[in-house]
């Protein structure tokens, strides 16, 4: 048996131009590797799409490559990770699949006040495929304690789990503030658990649990990921050997400035030089200055120039990071976070319990769930009405008001 | 006006407001006595218990007593009852007493526990009027004790005698557990009961944060009743053990990169030089000591082949490792590859109001020691060095069971650890200790003093009692009858954040889970 194993592609990620139509080739290059390949199948353990509605030129590369693999008579099978989910629980994925271009492996029945997963059969293979999907903020975790997992656990091979979840045990030093779940919610014995979410390259070996395996995402999704990973990854199952591959499409050039202690006019001067020293043809460039100025401001230092350098160097694209760069003029402001994601937690972190109305981790969970659906962007072609109905009805689901008014 | 069971008289009915009569019954009437050592004379049939609450009815509002011990009384002397009694047992004279109950009773030494005006209770600092009667306490009267305030940290409801009067009883759990807790009690006695009744209650709470090591693996419940059971255990409480996970629980690996010299503080015996060489390979080697000396790496600093041998064989056996060549081989919790991010991962969970057990039911007495140390030292290091906000941070308690393990006399005449350290100043960090024993003389005396809320359950050996009652936070200098009388579930406690010593009865575990429910879950978005 041989299979590909995907997650987190993220199509329509990236808001630059450039990066999003290379994380779309990332994509078409993974899928069109596993039909050179011959895979028996793939799996795509979730969010195939960045957004719960994705642009139409998402949508469209999305079902463009999965129906060239349903031509290959190649079956994919996938589960919705958290950015595939509205907060009302549609998907898209539910449109991928009843236009037959794959097979959710999440199904199921409740009996009584528990989930019984059920088992979905790849006829060319005979392997027994299910899984449970991600939700935002984690919140299939409940899912997961609530299932029923004997007859999952006494079901005989080959068989694969899915999931879209952080596993406790797995995660690395760098990743320790993450919530994550047990490892002992999944049901136990099978052959390969194919995880998503976390944009790690991993494949452990635990107790019960012989294959655990991370393929890291189809492309890099932010500065810090393309920073560590360089290149996108998925993984190749054959015949019980895993073996991670690489899409490399682009160089990463890295420039690390360190300005600490220096001034703004001297940590320029580095950044000209090492700008001048490295290698940019066709290069992801990732300029990163970090330290305490010893004077002068970080918008003192010309990244203006320092980028029309780099693009004259024949840089496919540049992207700068100054998160761990603060001047001694303006203490006050400290921003060691290295995303927008990590300085939003610490935010809500540290203002959180000020309303009293509910326990301070709900009201971060609500604030973050608030910031995603009231950041929803109009969908193309969707009226303007429409759209605020949209986010309108989405914050009510949220904050659990009803309307009587019609409005 | 009489009854054929019951005889009411006037003085039995006070009138509370001209619409509401409440019925008291008269249980004695004062006769005699000092402050805090009043006698009473029982009322024929009342049969007064030690540890009994009752009121006196006073011109300002109610004085609040209890009962430590009781005696006979008779109007005969001696001498004579000593005669009849012969008389009785030797000539089998078939006697009777005339007016039995006028002449022989039982009086009852009483104490002022606290004076009560309007709901507010005051230390007592006068005396009831002589031949004032003494009735039950109600619920109503100690109103005042069930205040849940901010950070409510449930410990039972009150008792009087063995009566258990519908008033739960809070501590302010900050406060009390940031100024440690001592839980002592002879076995069987409730300790177990109690704690998991304590870790039940705060396991909702914001307030603090609970870190269990738990010897007995009893806390979570993997075969019975426990804090698995609470609804929200899945968000609140974090389970690590070594053995086979049951489902929602982490599996424990700590990796050796974490540790730290620190961390061996009173875990086994160091010589001088042995402890300098666990230093010297610190400085050395940093996160890769403990790796360096169990491969035997070169260290500065001319240690003689035998400290080091010693200092290998002690970290192999302690941290469950066996190297072979330069190949270390991890046989149990403490791993060179997994467990990066379970240190981490437990005092983020402390920090955010969780409560972390550690089934330590298959470590060693050191091995158990030394992950608790682990944990301690990172939790008060972090708010030593202002990492974490101690203002706006939870308190964070670590509940240690037998603490004389740790926190015994013999074991700190070796050398500080970190649990003493919290003992002793862990408070200002809003660390505390909740310190389980059968034996709590062992424990130091300063340390004990520094405990300031004290749950006392049947506790039979004089030594232990007295140890309790010297160090208390209320005087029980006339409570050792009671302690001693304490049945399984009973318990007094004393504490700087109660009026007085009160008595509590801890509900049976079952009960407090059968009276949460869980809410329903829904599956949506699983396909038929």
């Amino acid at each position: 048996m041989k299979f590909a194993h995907l997650a987190d592609v993220h199509l329509g990620g990236w808001r630059e131009p450039r990066l999003r139509e290379l994380n779309t080739q990332s994509f078409c290059a993974a899928i069109e590797r596993c039909i050179t390949e011959k895979v028996d199948f793939v799996l795509i353990a979730g969010d195939l799409f960045n957004t719960s509605l994705p642009s139409m030129d998402a949508l469209k590369i999305g079902v463009q490559k999965l129906k060239q693999l349903q031509d290959n008579n190649i079956p994919v099978y996938l589960i919705p990770g958290s950015h595939d989910f509205s907060p009302s629980g549609k998907t898209m994925i539910d449109v991928l699949e009843s236009a037959g271009l794959a097979v959710n492996v999440a199904r199921g029945e409740v009996v009584g006040e528990k989930l019984k997963l059920k088992f979905t059969v790849d006829k060319k293979t005979g392997c027994k495929i299910t899984g449970l999907f991600g939700k935002k903020g984690g919140l299939e975790k409940h899912y997961y304690y609530e299932l029923i997992k004997e007859h999952l656990e006494a079901e005989s091979g080959p068989k694969i789990f899915m999931f879209h979840s952080p596993i406790a045990e797995l995660k690395p030093e760098e990743l320790a503030g993450m919530d994550a779940m047990p490892i002992s919610l999944l049901p136990a014995g099978f052959d390969y658990y194919a995880g998503g979410h976390v944009h790690v390259v991993q494949h452990e070996k635990l107790k019960d649990y012989p294959n655990v395996v991370y393929p890291g995402p189809v492309f890099p999704n932010n500065f810090a990921e393309l920073e560590k990973l360089e290149c996108g990854t998925f993984v190749i199952w054959d015949n019980g050997a895993v073996r991670h591959e690489k899409i490399n499409l682009k160089p990463v050039a890295k420039i690390l400035i360190d300005a600490h202690n220096k001034t703004a006019g001297e940590a320029d001067a580095l950044l000209e030089e090492a700008v001048d020293k490295a290698q940019l043809k066709d290069a992801i460039v990732l300029v990163r200055v970090e330290g305490t100025l010893r004077q002068g401001k970080p918008h003192d230092i010309d990244f203006n120039a320092m980028q029309q350098s780099c693009l004259n160097k024949g840089a496919f694209v540049v992207l700068k990071n100054t998160s761990k760069l603060e001047s001694k003029e303006f203490e006050e402001i400290k921003v060691s976070r290295a995303s927008v994601e990590d300085i939003e937690e610490a935010l809500l972190k540290e203002h959180a319990g000020q309303l009293k109305l509910m326990p301070a981790d709900k009201e971060i969970q609500l604030a973050k769930e608030l910031m995603r659906v009231l950041s929803a962007e109009k969908d193309e072609g969707e009226r303007i009405a429409d759209f605020e109905k949209r986010i309108s009805s989405d914050v009510d689901r949220l904050l659990g008001l009803s309307r009587t008014d019609g409005s | 006006m009489r009854t054929n069971t019951y005889r009411l008289r006037i003085s039995d009915i006070i009138f509370i407001t001209s619409r509401q009569v409440a019925l008291f019954v008269t249980k004695g009437l004062i006769v005699s006595g000092q402050f805090g050592d009043i006698l009473v004379r029982e009322k024929q049939g009342k049969a007064l218990e030690l540890g009994e609450l009752l009121i006196a009815d006073t011109a300002q509002g109610k004085m609040l007593l209890q009962v430590f011990d009781l005696v006979y009384g008779s109007q005969l002397a001696q001498q004579q009852l000593e005669l009849l009694s012969g008389l009785k047992l030797e000539e089998n004279v078939g006697l009777q007493f005339f007016d039995e109950a006028m002449r022989n009773y039982i009086l009852a030494r009483i104490k002022n526990l606290a004076s009560i005006t309007n709901n507010q209770c005051k230390a007592a600092k006068t005396l009831p009027q002589c031949f004032s009667e003494i009735r039950d306490v109600t619920a109503a009267d100690v109103a005042f004790l069930s205040s849940k305030g901010n950070n409510p940290l449930f410990v039972g409801k009150l008792r009087s005698g063995s009566k258990v009067i519908d008033v739960p009883i809070y501590l302010d759990g900050s406060k009390a557990l940031s100024h440690h807790v001592l839980i002592a009690g002879t076995t069987g006695r409730g300790k177990s009961v109690l704690m998991h009744t304590l870790l039940w209650h705060t396991l909702a709470e914001e307030y603090c944060g609970m870190l269990v090591l738990d010897p007995h693996d009893e806390y979570y419940g993997r075969n019975n009743p426990g804090l698995k059971d609470h609804p929200d255990a899945r968000d609140k409480a974090v389970y690590y053990t070594p053995r086979s996970p049951p489902t929602g629980a982490r599996t424990l690996k700590i990796n050796l990169s974490h540790l730290v010299p620190a961390h061996f503080r009173g875990v086994l015996e160091w010589s001088d030089p042995q402890r300098q060489a666990l230093y010297a390979y610190y400085q050395r080697y940093e996160q890769r000591w403990v790796e360096s000396a169990l491969r035997g790496e070169p260290v500065d600093g001319n240690f003689k082949e035998d400290t080091l041998g010693v200092v290998k064989r002690q970290l192999s056996q302690l941290l469950g490792v066996s190297i072979q060549g330069t190949t270390i081989t991890c046989h149990g919790i403490f791993d060179v590859q997994a467990g990066q991010s379970t240190v981490e991962d437990i005092i983020k969970a402390l920090e955010e109001s969780k409560t972390v057990i550690i089934d330590t039911s298959e470590f060693s007495g050191p091995q158990e020691i030394l992950i608790g140390s682990i944990i301690a030292n990172e939790v008060l290091e972090r708010r030593r060095k202002g990492i974490v906000n101690v203002k706006t941070a939870p308190v964070i308690s670590i509940v240690l069971e037998e603490a004389p393990r740790v926190l015994g006399k013999d074991i700190l005449e070796r050398g500080p650890n970190v649990f003493a350290t919290i003992a002793r100043e862990g408070r200002k960090f809003k660390v505390g200790l909740t310190a389980i024993t059968q034996l709590p003389s062992l424990i130091p005396r300063d340390i004990l003093a520094n405990m300031n809320t004290k749950i006392i359950l049947g506790v039979e050996l004089k030594p232990e009692r007295q140890a309790i009652i010297e160090s208390a936070a209320q005087d029980l200098s006339d409570d050792e009858r009671t302690i001693a009388s304490l049945d399984k579930g009973e318990a007094i406690i004393t504490s700087n954040f109660l009026p007085f010593a009160t008595p509590v009865r801890i509900p049976p575990f079952e009960e407090t889970v059968k009276a949460f429910s869980r809410p329903a879950r829904s599956f949506s978005g699983i396909q038929p």
